[in-house]
């Protein structure tokens, strides 16, 4: 809630032609404008935001710091693009801006998309960085669209001399199929100096698919279990969704296995969650067990980000080995309204055997196993009997 | 008139601090773990240990509103020998400067600090230029040894205040 006056330095050269992000460099950034404009404005309503256009004709203001977010979204509209950014001067004129805004009270930052080649020499962006850090004007570089080594090096130098005790923040943002509002969303710039995500950012994540930011989706929990919960429900269902295409090519891999298992996968989606805590307390019981589900485990934790292809990979090689990740991937929040469901899930024996039996190193037929199977029986009893007691309390 | 020189507090000049409307202070270019309270706050600026600092460079603005108007006697400036400051220049009424603008006014009035004012020793000033003072803003150009960094560890301030009515004090005439 800092009482904040922003300048969005808006890159619309050449280079922003370009359609590695979608559609195309340029309509990726004016999404991301138009989403911080409406964050900024929305966490302090005394907030301005004002945009610039570094290339085409020469640095030119659109609109000053205004609180009016109708205003900049107009301005954004039919921008015309060409020529080379010049981002000394974009900057400057920037503070200029921000140095004559009707607020006085106001904080200074400086937002720069930064997506063509930086012509400037490394010395020059450290002495615009120091006098930044001068006048206590704050900077966010968003380095997106083309990748050379020296910009990156120059903006890392501009970016350590505008820093002042962590308030200055640079994005680097891959070409890839997120689109770069998303990946922007769960940035800093967004969120602030960890104030947290503001309702806004909160609700931008739910709109999308991204958001790794501690929680699954933002801050949800905190703000609004409700909607936490359809947002983990649909998240689920689209990897189920995902795993059932996924498996439709592998089919003539293993035909006989996936008969029982792929039927299960596509019904239950959301109730796998919850299987998983059930599965992760039999650990000490069964030593064969543990080592299938240690082994699903450890996938996972490599790369939380690209789960998705993970699983499009392991679904090709074994459709319930991809099973059993996207259920020790999916994230251990107790649901008590689903723990009928699990108890049902665990009844049907002939799904868990089925499961088990395509676990390598699991024979079904094995005595421990086969306590195992039984224990859980009488765990999903106890689940029921906790249930009411759970209620009770609520 | 070298008695009058010679004493550090003048006649009728009191201390301005208690004048100082804390919430409007401002200062650019101070480095955040030794601040502007360190040099003028009660307490803090008595502790030699605790000094203002500059940041990026030697050059430091700082920006101090008055709950009232008042009239500007002396300065008085303690800092380090070598890393103190210099050139001190003053403005009146002068709201939020910047060190873009420091060059557009010419300021009301200049104070070069040789080592023994660093010690304490208050610098008179031109009182006819500050008359009717509302806010003040200091600008220290540059320090004794032209070093990265300037520290100041006491800034002080003489003067009186001027005449303004207190409306609180204000009571309604009864009508006879």
């Amino acid at each position: 809630m800092v009482l904040e006056a922003t300048m969005i330095c808006v890159d619309n050269s050449e280079w922003m032609r370009n359609g590695d992000y979608s559609p195309s460099r340029f309509q990726a950034q004016s999404d991301a404008v138009s989403l911080i404009c409406g964050a900024k404005t929305q966490s302090n309503p005394e907030n301005t935001v004002g945009v610039l256009t570094m290339a085409a004709k020469g640095v030119r203001v659109l609109a000053t710091p205004t609180s009016d977010l109708g205003k900049i979204l107009a301005c954004m509209h039919g921008l015309e693009i060409g020529g080379q950014m010049n981002l000394a001067a974009g900057i400057q004129v920037a503070q200029l801006a921000l140095k004559h805004r009707q607020n006085k009270k106001q904080q200074q930052r400086i937002i720069v998309f930064a997506g063509s080649p930086v012509k400037h020499e490394k010395k020059m962006l450290e002495l615009i960085g120091r006098k930044l850090k001068k006048n206590s004007v704050a900077l966010d570089i968003v380095n997106f669209g083309e990748e050379d080594e020296g910009k990156t090096e120059k903006l890392e130098a501009l970016l350590a001399a505008v820093n002042n005790n962590d308030s200055s923040h640079m994005v680097h943002v891959p070409p890839g199929p997120n689109a770069l509002s998303d990946v922007l969303i769960s940035t800093p710039i967004f969120t602030g100096d960890g104030e947290g995500g503001s309702g806004f950012a909160a609700a931008a994540a739910a709109a999308s698919a991204g958001g790794v930011s501690g929680y699954d989706f933002g801050v949800d929990p905190n703000l609004d279990p409700e909607l936490a919960l359809a947002l983990r429900v649909s998240m689920e269902e689209e990897r189920a969704r995902q795993e059932a295409a996924a498996k439709k090519a592998a089919e003539d891999a293993s035909k006989q296995e996936k008969g029982g298992g792929q039927h299960a996968i596509s019904q239950d989606a959301t109730m796998t969650e919850n299987k998983t805590n059930d599965l992760w307390k039999q650990d000490d019981e069964s030593a064969l067990l543990q080592q299938a589900l240690a082994m699903s485990m450890d996938d996972p934790e490599v790369s939380h980000d690209v789960r998705d292809t993970d699983m499009s990979e392991a679904a090709t090689d074994d459709p319930e080995l991809a099973l059993a990740l996207q259920m020790s991937v999916a994230d251990s929040a107790k649901d008590s309204a689903s723990q009928t469901d699990v108890s049902k899930l665990l009844a049907d024996q002939s799904f868990v055997s089925s499961v088990l039996a395509s676990l390598p190193g699991v024979d079904p037929n094995d005595s421990s196993v086969k306590d195992l199977l039984a224990s859980m029986q009488s765990q999903s009893d106890k689940n029921e009997e906790e249930r009411p007691n759970e209620e009770e309390e609520k | 008139m070298s008695a009058e020189s010679a004493s550090a507090v003048h006649k009728g000049q009191v201390d301005l601090l208690d004048f100082i409307d804390w919430s409007s202070v401002e200062c650019l270019n101070q480095s955040t773990t030794h601040s502007l309270p360190n040099a003028i706050k009660q307490g803090y600026r008595e502790d030699d240990g605790l000094h203002l600092e500059s940041d990026a460079d030697e050059q430091l603005l700082l920006y101090i509103p008055f709950t009232q108007v008042i009239k500007l006697y002396s300065i008085a400036v303690k800092g380090p020998e070598d890393e103190g400051p210099k050139t001190v220049k003053l403005w009146s009424n002068k709201e939020h400067m910047g060190f873009s603008n420091v060059n557009d006014f010419p300021p009301n009035d200049v104070a070069v600090l040789s080592p023994e004012n660093l010690k304490g020793k208050p610098v008179l000033l031109k009182y006819v230029k500050f008359q009717n003072v509302r806010s003040l803003t200091i600008f220290i150009e540059d320090n004794q040894t032209e070093s990265e960094i300037t520290k100041v560890q006491k800034i002080q301030l003489y003067g009186s205040t001027v005449e303004t009515t207190d409306m609180k004090g204000l009571k309604k005439i009864e009508d006879h």
